[in-house]
């Protein structure tokens, strides 16, 4: 029963190299992680594993319709359907392919699995000295019942090259998907990189998201992740800095409610000197939805002159919300800079007092007070469409009607 | 307009306010005065709804309805407005989302239309010069990093864009040097209408030379314990508060 049921009876009748069969087979005897593993301690697969899943490799034509409903309206578009690349636009300096082959360090059993099976993705490669004004959109459309999907991205930034993108995992049923979703981002030197992820799935859907990132020097990468839908999602974010003055920031906002499990796994090797790492997470919890935060900094033994710092606020909206907060720091160099803060609170309610007297009523204050707690993460989002996006579905999922428009 | 009779609450199952009497009419200025600890900043919470605080006895009318019965922000949609003499501050909101928010909840509570965002621009820029603020204001996020005369100046902004029946300014006067405290009284007093009212809460008669008074009352241990016109702030002013509180210790002792 389960998952790994179904990945065998998959994997028995198809054609993979003797390398990938050994990956599985690995992948096959250990299993998923469990909570006995350091990294899943407080995140249990237990659930997601035990549903059965139809492993997709339809790729379904999407009404030109459903994806103006999830687009963001930008121009450059990359449209996938249960697996199948439908649409890559045509931009001069980037080129889009389909999936392909790539090697990845692949630490924990998730990305074995996703290594040994995944045959679908997209292939990025920006030519030298690119600067894009418009972002590239990319949407993941899911129209398999229970269906279970494996992507394998990966991107290559030229040398002085500049590009955003805004990536949606959507499910067009409302049926427990799960994407097991992997990207890998090489930044080449002097390169800016956004990447968005919408993370507003329905009610039922899970992902796990990994992402790797290579950075070379006078590199910027900003991950922005929001949150908003979907039952279960791991997110495990790592950058790897292998040049003098990277920068790597992310920023996360989580807003969740129900039974909603969110977990932002941080990763950041400072292998160079004279980098920077900036981190903000900031996480509303409702009803009996559960938050985890990891962030891990390393900083190894010649990397001089780091700036790191990492936050991780949280509001507890509710008696049985519950977030798990965990910094790691390892630092092995001595002239660095490195700070972290958690803190976990209620809404103000001096605050709360102060907007009721002005005559805002209390449901629509403390949605004003958790937008404006969530807001600073928002407001480092380069992409205006994507801000837009995040003030309303903020609002929609506080069941309010804010208007930010002035 | 507003009716407190015997009022009597406290926090925390201490009580601070032992009977409080008071009638205020449309039109009028009431200055409360007090030593530190005499219940002022209590009883204006009170009015405007503070949960914190309990009412342990007695009424409060406003118009002819029970304000203890309403929500703060029911009281604000009637026409109460308290100028904090803390304002908080809240990052991430500007100066002119949190009024406009304001002012919207407040119209549609009295079934109003939204007021279109021409409309409330304008306002604001006419309320701004009133109480001559600068332009790059509104952006701002609500008092954060402003500085005292700032905050206070905010409130009085408030004020004048929700105009409320009834106004109580509760230690407006602290943290303001002269200029900035002459330029919010003359913003209270041009906001002065024959149909509204405000009750000023000091300390120090200082505010009262800008704003004049009809009434002075002295509260002093939960109570109203000398009430006169405008010359009574002079006298405190003069003579302190001992020559009062002596008095009064002894009749309630």
């Amino acid at each position: 029963m389960g998952l790994i049921k179904n990945i065998k009876s998959y994997s028995e009748d198809i054609q993979i190299s003797a390398e990938k069969r050994e990956i599985l087979t690995s992948f096959l005897s250990n299993g998923f992680p469990t909570t006995k593993d350091e990294e899943w301690k407080y995140t249990s697969l237990k659930k997601v594993i035990a549903n059965e899943y139809s492993i997709e490799n339809k790729g379904e034509i999407i009404d030109s319709s459903i994806i103006e409903k999830y687009s963001l309206g930008l121009k450059n578009k990359i449209i996938f359907s249960d697996g199948k690349l439908i649409n890559t636009p045509i931009i001069k300096g980037v080129n889009i392919n389909d999936f392909s082959e790539f090697e990845s360090a692949n630490t924990d059993s998730i990305l074995q699995l996703n290594k040994a099976l995944s045959q679908n993705g997209f292939t990025i490669s920006v030519d030298k000295n690119t600067v894009l004004e418009s972002p590239i959109e990319i949407l993941f459309f899911s129209t398999t019942v229970n269906g279970f999907s494996q992507y394998r991205n990966q991107i290559s930034i030229g040398e002085n090259s500049e590009v955003k993108f805004i990536e949606r995992l959507q499910n067009l049923n409302n049926s427990a998907s799960f994407v097991n979703h992997f990207t890998q981002i090489n930044c080449a030197k002097n390169t800016k990189v956004e990447y968005n992820k919408i993370q507003n799935n329905t009610a039922e859907s899970q992902l796990i998201d990994t992402m790797n990132v290579y950075q070379e020097q006078d590199s910027t990468c900003n991950i922005n992740t929001l949150i908003f839908g979907g039952s279960f999602i791991r997110n495990n974010l790592n950058f790897e800095q292998n040049g003098s003055n990277c920068e790597s920031n992310m920023n996360g906002v989580s807003i969740l409610n129900n039974n909603q499990l969110a977990d932002n796994h941080t990763f950041v090797d400072h292998k160079s000197a004279h980098c920077r790492s900036n981190e903000m997470y900031k996480g509303v919890y409702l009803d009996n939805s559960k938050g985890v935060f990891n962030g891990k900094i390393m900083v190894r033994p010649d990397a001089q002159k780091i700036d790191a710092f990492q936050s991780n606020n949280n509001l507890l909206l509710s008696d049985t919300s519950s977030i798990d907060s965990k910094p790691q720091l390892e630092i092995y160099a001595d002239d660095v800079k490195c700070s972290h803060g958690c803190t976990i609170g209620q809404l103000d309610d001096d605050a709360l007092f102060y907007m009721r007297s002005r005559g805002i009523g209390i449901e629509e204050a403390k949605a004003v007070l958790t937008y404006a707690f969530a807001s600073e993460a928002i407001e480092n989002i380069s992409v205006e469409q994507v801000k837009t996006l995040a003030k309303k579905l903020l609002a929609k999922k506080l069941n309010v009607d804010l208007d930010f428009s002035l | 307009m507003l009716q407190i009779k015997e009022l009597k609450a406290g926090i925390e199952g201490n009580q601070i306010l032992k009977g409080i009497n008071l009638e205020v009419k449309a039109g009028e200025i009431h200055a409360i005065m007090g030593p530190n600890g005499s219940g002022k900043s209590t009883l204006s919470a009170v009015i405007a709804g503070k949960e914190e605080y309990e009412v342990e006895g007695g009424t409060i009318s406003f118009d002819g309805k029970n304000l203890l019965e309403l929500d703060p922000e029911e009281r604000a949609h009637n026409g109460i407005f308290l100028s904090f003499q803390y304002p908080v501050e809240i990052p991430g909101i500007s100066v002119s989302n949190f009024i406009k928010t304001s002012i919207t909840e407040k119209r549609k509570a009295q079934g109003l239309q939204t007021l279109p965002t021409k409309d409330l621009l304008k306002m604001m820029r006419e309320k701004m010069e009133l109480l001559s603020i600068k332009k790059g204001y509104l952006s701002r996020n609500m008092n954060e990093g402003f500085s005292g005369g700032e905050k206070k100046r905010n409130e009085i902004f408030q004020m004048a864009m929700l105009e409320p029946k009834l106004a109580i300014l509760d230690e407006t006067d602290s943290g303001l040097d002269i200029d900035a405290l002459r330029i919010v009284a003359n913003g209270v007093n041009k906001l002065r209408t024959g149909d509204n009212a405000t009750i000023v809460i000091t300390h120090y008669q200082r505010l009262l030379d800008y704003i004049v008074p009809d009434f002075v009352h002295v509260l002093h241990n939960g109570r109203i314990i000398k009430s006169g016109g405008k010359e009574l702030a002079l006298e405190l002013e003069e003579k302190g508060y001992d020559w009062i509180t002596k008095e009064a210790d002894k009749k309630w002792a």
